[in-house]
Parts: C-alpha cells; structure tokens; sequence
C-alpha cells in the first residue's frame, strides 16, 4: 500500500467535497487510481477526459506510482 | 548650458552634446526635430515659431528636472528654436546622457513628449499657396477647438492619434517604464504590437483594460454577444446601461477612453472556421477569453496554423486554468494537452456552475500579464505548463506539460473534425405546450435538484439525468425521435451531438433550454 497524496479540481472536485485528500491505495498506476476513486466519489467523468499530473508533471495514465506521490486529477475547464 | 533655453539662431547640436558628456555616463541619446514640408495635406513653405519665453523657459527647465529625477539620468538638456524657419531646418534639439541606454531614450522621449504638450510655443505654418495659419499649440489645443483662431484642424479620425486633438491628460507610462526590464526599448515594443482578444467576457474585462493602459498599440476585440444583466457581477467595465448593447463596441469605447494611445479595432462576430484565420493573421498575438471549447479549439487550431503566440485560461466555479502556446517545435498546443476535444455542456459553464466575479478577473489579471511577459520578453525561462488557481485554498500550481508526438502541428484539428449532422441540432419553440406537440419525446437531462423547482404541470416526465447518462447508469434510448432539455440548451446540445455522431438521426436539442421558453 502506498499513500498518495491527491488533487481534486473543477467537476471532481464537486464531486469528492474535498479539493485534497490523502489515500492508502494498492493502485500501481495513475489509472488504477482515478478508477478506485472513480468508483468511490461517483466522477461522472471517463479517463479519456481528464489528465493526470504526478509530482507536477502531467503523465500517461500508465505512469506507475511510488509512496509520497502528488496527484492532480485535471478536468478540461470552459468558462470565461 | 541652461536646461531648457531658446535660441533665435540656428541650433547646434555637437556643441549642445559636449556639455553633456560625463565620465559617469555611459551612453547619449538624443531627438532633433525638424520643419518638414507638409501639414494636414497642405505643402509647407517655412515656419515661424513664436513663444511666451519667461513662462516656457520655467516649464522647460520644470520637464528637464522632471525627466533627470523620474529616469535618473545624468544630465539633460533640450534647445528649441524660435523666430523663421525653412524645410529642413532643426526645429527642436534634447538630448540625455546617462549610465545605461534605456534611461537616456526614455528620458529624451519623455522631455520631447512633454514640451510639445506643455511649453508655450506657437507655430506658424506658411504654405505654398500664400496662405498660413497658426498650429499645433498642443497646450491650448482644447481652447483652440473652442475658439477658431484661423487654421482648420482636420477632424481627429481616429482615437489614439495625438498629433491633432490630442487631449490635455497624456498617458504615462513611467510607472512601467521604470522597471528595469521594461524601460523605453520595453515600452516601444508594447506600442509597436498588437493583440487579439477572442471574448469581451469575465476573463476578456481585465485582459483588455490592463492591455489597453499598459499602452499596447493595436488591440482587435471579437465578441458577437451582447451585453447581458448577468454579466454585469464579473465584467464591471460594462454598466446597466449597457445592457443590450453589443459588447464588442462598448468595451472599444470604454477602452478608448481608458487610453487615447490604442488602436481598438471592434470584431462584432463570434469567432468562427470562416473568419478566424483571417483575425489572427493581424495581430502579433492572441488572447482566448471565451467560455466555451468550441472556441477555444477554433482558436487552438489558428495559432498553431498561423506560428502565433496565445494566451489560453478557463475558469470553474472558484479555480482557473492558464496556458501559454508558443510556436516553437517542443512546445505543446492545447490539443496536446487534450487530445479529445471536450463537448461543450459536459463539464459546466459560468450560467450552470456559478461564479464569483473576482475568480475571471484574476485569471484574466494572469493572461494579461503572460501577454505582456511574451511581448517583452520575459519569459525567456518558462517551461510550457498549465498552471492552476484555485481562489478558495490560495493553492496555485504551475504543471509541466509535454509536447503530445501523435498531435499534428501541421494540421491542427484535423483529426478531430465534429460530424457534419444533416438536420439542424437545434429546435425552438416558444412554449413547452408547443415542444410536447411537436411529436417529440422530450428528455430532460437536467440534475434531479434542478427538477425540484419545476412548477406544476410544467414538468418534463421522461428524466434522465446527464450525470447518470455520462456515469453509464442510465443509457439513451437507440432509437426513437426526441428533444433533449436542460436548463440553457447547452448541455442538451452536446448530449444531442453525441448521440447524433452514435448514429441517432432524430434527436434534438431544446435550443436556449427552458430558459428560453414564455412560460
């Protein structure tokens, strides 16, 4: 189990009521992760819609997560 | 030699220049001024220039000191020339020396600006026709407007040029000027560039007040909308008079008010595939403002056509989003960020998620300022990435963001054209009574919390929500003829155009949503 440290923004972040939170998870990549939590905050919004940046970076979906890590879960924003 | 002084004689600048020489200083810049042969369409045989001397001596030397304090320079000096004079013949000599360049120009062009515009000196103008007249007494040129005294001043075409006309009240930049990585090479390079800004709204207000007093020369305004009292919260260039009005021309008038030295060229249309191109092929850079993908994407597309620099931001609810596009070869577009190009509707707009005025405006504040980075140079150091705000935890994040391989450059979009449907997305009617006659199946797609306002009688019976339609909870029927409702039209749109690309021929969409409808 790693603790990763997420973000929420925009839609996700309606959704999980929390723009941060902090997880134990086996997840091993970025998209075993966004579905785990997917399925528990109910996120309306399919993988393909979103990017992931971890530690800052924006990275593939495959990206393979290690203890300590900063994840932002990023939906596309429209309004102006 | 006096700071300021009058000379009958004619003037000699090398000798003016060696008494400026210091061993602290540098470098020297300096301005002549000369009788050129032509005023207003009319040839120009000589000159004379006549002055109130105790009083302009006074403000001349007041300038010279004025210019030496502000810039910091080491010493200054400004000659004019009163009496006759021929074509050719130097009118008006300054000249500033000083540790470093930026200084002395700004300077020199500081002391000339202000004596044209404050030093009592009439010219007389003698023309090749045997006429003449008196001119470009910029110090009363409002009383001379009032009060014809004998020359016909041409009608001031355009905002912006201070030649004729030009108010009392200059814009001054020294506040900006005064940085060392502005300076007046810094200024001269705002003057000289123009800007597009797509969208008058919540980010495009300060984008174009700040663009438009940071003294940009140039700046093209695209909004099809018209003002609106909603707009009024976070858009308060705009008042409730305004309402009605299309934004486009009120923001130009505002802004031309704001600064008599920019050109604003009003676009009143909504940027679309047929003009975009031909916008963005004038002007050095963009500014997206919009609300919405479609726009954005169209924009994307054209900068990336075109190789110009854009300045990219969203807003939701109490967070925004920037992203700066350069055209250079690692650099990722916004379709590289987002290769699937999000559906309008999907994921919230200003009128269905709400938001609080002061969120635009800063992100527009940060678009304005990556503008005027790119125009200057200053960002010299930055790494492509999205950064995010978020106004409620004070939490910004700059996330580096990489060239996508698959996103073509060389044809942006292309990939990812929208079907072409053959029947209109949209339907309207004036009543929901005409809707449920219309044969129809109506779906309203709004959230069940929406619903539960909906007066009686009055109430759509097929629901399915958006979120359990995205969720995958609920499934839209495959086939059928329907008309999708939500509260505004735009979600409904995109459902629709979703369900028209899966292969639904007969689904529309309620245009303007229930908000349209006479009740």
């Amino acid at each position: 189990m790693n603790r990763i440290e997420i973000q929420y923004f925009a839609v996700l972040r309606e959704r999980a009521g929390t723009s941060r939170e902090a997880v134990e998870t086996s997840a091993a990549t970025a998209a075993e992760l966004y579905d785990e939590l997917a399925a528990r905050h109910d996120f309306g919004l399919p993988r393909a819609m979103l990017r992931v940046a971890v530690n800052d970076e924006f990275a593939d979906w495959s990206q393979a997560l290690a203890a300590g890590d900063r994840v932002v879960f990023i939906p596309p924003v429209a309004g102006g | 030699m006096p700071a300021f002084s009058f000379s009958s004689g004619p003037l000699e600048p090398e000798l003016h220049r060696e008494a400026l020489a210091d061993p602290s200083a540098g470098g020297y810049a300096s301005f002549e001024g000369w009788v050129r042969d032509h005023n207003e369409g009319r040839t120009v045989r000589r000159l004379e220039y006549e002055a109130f001397e105790t009083l302009a001596v006074k403000e001349g030397e007041r300038i010279v000191a004025e210019a030496v304090a502000r810039f910091g320079v080491t010493r200054a000096a400004c000659v004019h020339r009163v009496g006759s004079l021929a074509v050719g013949d130097l009118a008006v000599w300054v000249g500033v020396s000083s540790a470093h360049r930026g200084e002395a120009f700004a300077a020199c062009r500081y002391i000339i600006d202000e004596v044209k515009h404050r030093v009592p000196i009439w010219k007389k103008e003698h023309y090749t026709d045997g006429d003449s007249g008196w001119v470009n007494c910029e110090r009363c040129a409002a009383a001379a407007h009032e009060h014809d005294h004998g020359h016909a001043h041409g009608p001031s075409a355009t905002a912006g040029q201070a030649d004729d006309g030009a108010p009392e009240v200059r814009h001054d930049y020294s506040r900006q000027v005064a940085l060392p990585e502005v300076g007046a090479a810094g200024q001269a390079k705002l003057a000289a560039a123009s800007v597009l800004v797509v969208g008058a709204g919540g980010l495009g207000v300060p984008v174009l007040q700040y663009l438009a007093a940071a003294g940009i020369g140039r700046i093209g305004i695209v909004d099809g909308d018209v003002i609106e009292a909603s707009n009024l919260h976070r858009q308060p260039l705009y008042g409730w008079p305004d309402v009605g009005r299309p934004k486009a021309a009120v923001a130009a008038e505002r802004l031309r008010t704001l600064n008599h030295d920019a050109r604003i060229e009003a676009h009143e249309t909504r940027a679309s595939a047929d003009n975009i191109d031909d916008l963005v092929a004038h002007y050095d850079l963009v500014i997206e403002c919009t609300d919405n993908f479609r726009a954005k994407f169209l924009v994307n597309d054209a900068v990336v056509r075109a190789l110009k620099p854009a300045v990219f931001a969203s807003v939701h609810q109490y967070e925004g989003q920037v992203q700066v596009y350069r055209p250079l070869p690692h650099w990722p577009c916004l379709r590289c960020l987002w290769p699937e190009a999000p559906r309008d509707g999907l994921v919230g707009n200003c009128a269905e998620a709400g938001v609080l005025g002061p969120v635009p405006a800063t992100l527009g504040a940060l678009q304005a300022m990556q503008a005027l980075k790119r125009l200057l140079g200053l960002d010299a150091g930055e790494a492509p990435a999205l950064v995010t705000v978020d106004l409620l935890s004070l939490e910004t994040r700059r996330l580096i963001a990489r060239r996508n391989p698959d996103c073509d450059h060389d044809n942006p979009g292309a990939a990812v054209e929208a079907p072409v449907a053959e029947a209109p997305i949209e339907l309207e009617f004036p009543t929901l009574a005409d809707a449920f006659e219309s044969g129809l199946e109506l779906v309203d797609i709004r959230e069940t919390w929406e619903r539960m306002h909906d007066p009686p009688g009055l109430q759509i019976p097929t629901h399915l929500p958006l979120s359990a339609l995205v969720n995958g909870y609920l499934q839209f029927p495959t086939e059928g003829r329907y008309l999708i409702v939500c509260a505004h039209g735009v979600r409904s749109r995109s459902v629709t155009e979703q369900l028209r690309a899966q292969g639904l021929a007969e689904v529309y969409s309620l245009r303007g949503g229930l908000a349209a409808l006479r009740s």
